[in-house]
């Protein structure tokens, strides 16, 4: 009896190519050791323990004197923001003529396991932004906050608003209890207590693992198959090596600090309710009343929408603009879409509330 | 997914005839052990009974541990069969040549990643992962004790007592930012 085995000539075709690809991958990608993620230049200007405030140097003429402050994320370093020339955050603000600083807090050790807080918003962030305010000869700042860095930024703002002209939060994990992703999902069923106490601090490992838990196939399996299909395009090779070098570098972030966070955001939901305390006072929603900016993402699968909104409804500023983006997470702060859409939108609202 | 009641009790009849022997066996051989054992090496002797009781109590945990684990992997492994389920349904749908490839690979994508998100997002997982990670800890907090107590009978400091030090760093560290701050502002 005579078989015979039929294979698709295109299917063949595909899986020698894709081989072909696999074996040039070395020849055509950098290692992810290889690349600094370092773009626009900037000058530390100011550091403490592991925190340092970058300035960067502006790229065209300052036309607006009220410096703007960034205060990037607990979780991963602050390089997504200056990911690639055509997708920077940085450059970008730095081109419409913005005095830039940013909060980079650096990768905490075991010694900072006892940083709560208290010590990030009264200690780091206030000694930032104060010396912002003396090196820029202006009142005020105008501060940024991405992510949990919308978080502290709220609470700063909160505890300091003389010191806050415009408040900007994109993407803040702020009502925790409406947040319906799965990372709130698994900060809700965690005993952060028995963790901090038996680790100290929050491991990188765990963020791993949560990263590795959204859309699983599309970034676990697909996202690589895509990767060496366009392994001769060397911008989507240079940009895919460059975010994944971003992805893999999770400090960890102190137990203290990361206790408070998830109890009081997550499972106890108490910045919403004016129920937070820190550093022995209450954190009151209502004592943000300056200029406020909210941008969400429909499709953050970090952060939902339903936790950042209510921001906007809680504080008791008049001057208030909340903008929902048809982008996710990462693509709000760093893609064409936010070159296009979101960063000219930010630029000019901060214009139009800042000291020229 | 939990440790049953029969699985307890057994655990705890092993538990204390592993103690009752470690502690006769101790008793008898303390004075012989006290003769032979002179200076620093007898601390280290000392502490064995104590290393015994943890890996001991570590068995208990390793129970609730692997029950967990068990849990976890079959929520992973239903949640695969379901959804391939789903696509072997879809397949006859999708023409069967080369231009289609790619389809299919969407379905696959989307189909597996709609049956795992809603996992991910379920009550059922997060409180399973919760009660896994807490068991991984418990685990973990006996072999830090171990750890601590090499550490003791090698004259080291231990976890504790560098999370003291590092207790009075931090609050060091505060009082000074503190009256620097006062001092800044007294100078400007």
């Amino acid at each position: 009896m005579e078989s015979e085995l039929k294979i698709n000539p295109k299917l063949f075709e595909e899986f020698l190519q894709i081989n072909k690809n696999i074996i040039d991958a070395p020849n055509l990608a950098s290692a992810l050791d290889e690349i600094n993620l370092e773009m626009t230049p900037y000058e530390v200007v100011y550091s403490e323990d592991k925190v340092r405030l970058l300035h960067f140097t502006p790229l065209v003429q300052k036309t607006v004197k009220t410096p703007l402050v960034i205060a990037y994320a607990l979780i991963n370093r602050f390089h997504i923001l200056d990911i690639h020339p055509k997708k920077s955050w940085v450059k970008n603000l730095l081109n419409q003529g913005f005095d830039l600083y940013l909060i980079d807090w650096g990768t905490p050790t075991e010694i900072d396991r006892h940083l709560g807080f208290d010590d990030y918003v009264n200690g780091y962030m206030d000694n930032c932004i104060d010396f912002a305010i003396k090196e820029s000869l202006s009142d005020t700042v105008s501060l940024q906050g991405y992510c949990t860095g919308g978080t502290l930024s709220t609470v700063y703002t909160s505890l300091h608003p003389e010191k806050v002209k415009n408040l900007i939060l994109t993407a803040p994990v702020i009502d925790g209890r409406r947040d319906s992703t799965v990372v709130a999902n698994m900060a809700k069923h965690i005993d952060v207590d028995k963790l901090t106490e038996t680790v100290g601090n929050m491991p990188p490992e765990i963020m791993y693992y949560v990263f590795s838990i959204l859309k699983p196939f599309e970034q676990g399996f697909e996202k690589y198959i895509n990767f060496f299909k366009n392994i001769h395009n060397k911008e989507y090779v240079d940009n895919f090596i460059r975010v994944e070098k971003w992805l893999s570098d999770t400090p960890p972030i102190p137990g203290e600090l990361f206790r408070q966070w998830i109890k009081d955001v997550y499972q106890e939901n108490l910045l919403i309710n004016n129920g937070m305390y820190v550093g022995g006072k209450q954190i009151s929603l209502k004592n943000i009343n300056m200029p406020i900016f909210t941008q969400v993402a429909v499709g953050d699968h970090l952060v939902s929408p339903e936790c950042s909104m209510p921001i906007h409804y809680a504080v008791s500023s008049t001057d208030k603009t909340l903008r929902v983006y048809p982008t996710g997470h990462v693509g709000m702060i760093a893609s064409s879409f936010s070159q296009q859409k979101v960063l000219p939108e930010l630029g000019n609202w901060l214009k139009e509330r800042s000291e020229k | 997914m939990t440790v049953s009641r029969e699985v307890k009790k057994s655990l705890s009849e092993y538990k204390h005839t592993s103690l009752f022997w470690t502690d006769l066996l101790y008793l008898m051989s303390s004075k012989p052990q006290s003769l032979m054992s002179v200076g620093p090496f007898r601390k280290m002797a000392s502490n064995a009974k104590k290393i015994s009781v943890q890996t001991i109590e570590m068995n208990e945990e390793l129970a609730e541990f692997n029950s967990r684990l068990s849990a976890y992997y079959k929520q992973l492994s239903d949640t695969w069969s379901q959804a391939q389920e789903e696509y072997n349904k879809k397949v006859p749908e999708i023409p069967n040549d080369t231009e289609n490839i790619e389809s299919s690979k969407r379905i696959w994508i989307d189909i597996f990643e709609n049956y795992f998100t809603r996992l991910f997002d379920s009550p059922e997982f997060a409180d399973n992962f919760g009660k896994l990670v807490t068991s991984e800890l418990e685990l973990m907090g006996h072999w830090n004790n171990i750890t601590s107590i090499l550490l003791e009978s090698a004259n080291m400091p231990t976890k504790k007592e560098m999370d003291e030090v590092y207790k009075e760093l931090y609050s060091l560290r505060k009082r000074i930012a503190k009256l620097e701050k006062i001092a800044n502002k007294e100078g400007s």
